[in-house]
């Protein structure tokens, strides 16, 4: 015991004296989660749309200001001339087209169902198809009214049309950060414990005290834990200054319980602190554990659901993210802040976490070995 | 039977990696209290030995033992009774002289009290007052390497091992440093040293020549120079390299 108290009070020193590493552990993750946050929306506002009015009637003026009155889009530029709309798409100066064809307003009336094109600039394929859904939307409710004026002040009052009441659940206003808040939080758990504990390691592999470790009577486990316990304290402080900013600043709702969090972090903790422990012992040079750790790590974050939907992913690769213990965490983590999840709703996540942490704790641990290759 | 008075035996001790044979077949008797040398260029082996009777390296064949221990299956508790120093002097620079001193000294299981003292200790045999609060990067090699060897004598082990533990440092500094070898020599403690330096070899009791992983010549300095009729080490080492090295 006081052989690990030993280690981890000399740990701390270290830390605490190495400059740049502090900045690391708690300068950066802020400025990651401020400007993540901020960069990775999925929220698709101010389209900016070039409008082609063959028409010109009130009629479709009205369509045009009903466009114009939303968030989503803004209204670049009135033309009569369809060469523009590639031209402006190509200088990135429109993302979407609207067409209004001429007599769209008599057709209407006489209930001819005139069509109108819409042109969406599809190169960022996710922001054109929920532009072209906000102006379906628009398109419709458009349709709605002008339908009920015509069949009120006509005899066709045989139109039917369905009436929809939507409700958005746990995030009712559609925010992306509440949805990637959470999963900055999986990123740092995973970034900071699996690059401190294999840097740290190699460091002093480098440095030759590892070996003077060695050979001294200090057990295997009194090294570990002496090593990996000051990072645990660590990573479970930048747990708290991560969802505190994420609460005050970004007012982000927690939902679920603090100690479950607490504890399932805990677990996932024992998979990215193995990860550290059998970087540094297949590496020789700190470079050598940063390029190591740098690769998996892009490999767990692709794979785990934070920027890319697993359900969009190629069947294959759906189920070799069964394999990313990141994946488990990420889905534990959204669940808990956003659904306010308990255990019994998490425990498929929860239990194919654990035994991934166990075993690459355990495998790590044997990896490393008292002695020199 | 062994004697009580040999402290590190090995008998044939072979360390392969992969095809390269870095130690063949050495066998040795070291007694207690002896201050064993062990001379060869860089490759010979010398480290790969040295490691192999830590408990560093399992050996491929052969057997060891040290203060009766045996190395392949007590290399934990042959840990307790040995120091070890190598080229790199594994004290952590940026930790000050003092919890250098505390951190090994928490490590082989010393108290507060005896930690306290052990500070004070080695601050005055090495005249080390002040400096025990500045960080160990900023000291002198010469006193970066002596306070390593104490670091590695806290827990007063019965045999020290050193791996060439002067490369790097001035020949004053190298003086004082084999000074406090002879003075640890005197009270008991085993020694067994590594080194590339020739005229090291002539503060050794007892040396040992190796080339290319092989043991080619073990005796005193005094009686080689006399068997091989030459006047130095440098030059007994030289003729030997040349006559059965390979």
């Amino acid at each position: 015991m006081q052989r690990m108290l030993t280690m981890i009070r000399k740990e701390f020193r270290q830390i605490f004296r190495d400059r740049p590493m502090l900045v690391i552990i708690f300068i950066v993750p802020v400025i990651q989660l401020l400007i993540m946050s901020f960069a990775f929306t999925s929220e698709v506002k101010h389209i900016s749309c070039l409008i082609v009015d063959f028409d010109n009637t009130p009629m479709s003026r009205d369509l045009i200001h009903s466009l114009h009155h939303t968030e989503q889009f803004d209204l670049t530029e009135m033309t009569t001339d369809i060469r523009q709309i590639d031209e402006r798409m190509k200088r990135w100066q429109v993302q979407m087209a609207l067409i209004i064809p001429p007599h769209f307003s008599r057709d209407l009336e006489r209930h001819l169902n005139p069509q109108c094109q819409l042109i969406v600039d599809g190169v960022d394929g996710n922001t054109a198809g929920v532009a072209l859904g906000y102006a379906r939307g628009i398109l419709s409710n458009f349709q709605e009214k002008w339908t009920a004026e015509l069949t009120a002040s006509s005899f066709h009052n045989d139109v039917h049309i369905i009436q929809m009441t939507e409700r958005m659940l746990y995030n009712p206003d559609l925010r992306s950060q509440q949805f990637m808040v959470p999963g900055i939080v999986v990123i740092l758990l995973t970034i900071l414990p699996m690059m401190l504990s294999a840097m740290s390691l190699v460091k002093e592999k480098e440095v030759g005290t590892l070996e003077q470790l060695m050979v001294t009577p200090l057990k295997r486990y009194q090294l570990l834990s002496g090593k990996l316990i000051p990072f645990l304290l660590l990573s479970f402080f930048e747990l708290f200054i991560v969802m505190s900013v994420g609460i005050t600043v970004f007012k982000i709702s927690m939902n679920g319980s603090y100690l479950l969090l607490a504890c399932l972090a805990l677990i996932y903790l024992m998979t990215t602190l193995g990860l550290g422990i059998f970087i540094s012992t297949i590496t020789h040079s700190q470079q050598q554990s940063m390029f190591v750790a740098w690769f998996s790590m892009i490999f767990l974050i692709l794979m785990s659901g934070f920027f890319i939907p697993i359900e969009n992913m190629p069947l294959l690769l759906q189920k070799l993210t069964y394999l990313n213990p990141m994946r488990y965490f990420m889905t534990i983590v959204r669940d808990i802040f956003q659904k306010g999840s308990s255990l019994r709703f998490l425990l498929k996540e929860a239990i194919p976490m654990t035994l991934f942490g166990l075993m690459i704790f355990t495998l790590s641990v044997f990896k490393f070995q008292k002695r020199v290759q | 039977m062994k004697s009580p008075d040999i402290i590190v035996k090995t008998e044939n001790l072979t360390r392969q990696f992969g095809r390269f044979t870095a130690v063949n077949q050495v066998s040795i008797r070291i007694n207690r209290g002896e201050i064993f040398g062990f001379l060869g260029a860089n490759g010979a082996g010398k480290t790969t030995l040295i490691r192999m009777l830590c408990g560093l390296l399992k050996p491929s064949s052969g057997e060891a033992t040290v203060a009766g221990l045996d190395i392949k299956r007590e290399s934990e508790k042959i840990k307790q009774k040995i120091g070890y120093m190598s080229q790199h002097f594994s004290l952590y620079n940026d930790l000050t002289v003092k919890e250098n001193i505390e951190f090994y000294a928490g490590i082989y299981g010393l108290n507060r009290k005896q930690i306290f003292q052990k500070q004070n200790e080695i601050s005055k045999q090495l005249q080390m007052e002040p400096y025990l609060d500045s960080r160990t990067s900023d000291l002198p090699l010469g006193l970066k390497q002596r306070l390593a060897l104490a670091t590695a004598l806290l827990h007063n082990p019965p045999i020290l091992f050193l791996d060439e533990p002067t490369s790097g440092v001035d020949p004053r500094a190298r003086r004082s440093f084999w000074e406090l070898i002879y003075q640890k020599a005197a009270q008991g403690t085993t020694i067994f040293v590594t080194t590339h330096f020739i005229d090291e070899s002539e503060y050794c009791h007892r040396l040992s020549i190796m080339d290319n992983g092989r043991m080619i010549a073990i005796d005193t300095p005094e009686s080689m120079k006399k068997r091989y009729k030459k006047k130095s080490m440098q030059e007994v080492f030289g003729f030997l390299i040349r006559e059965k090295g390979i």
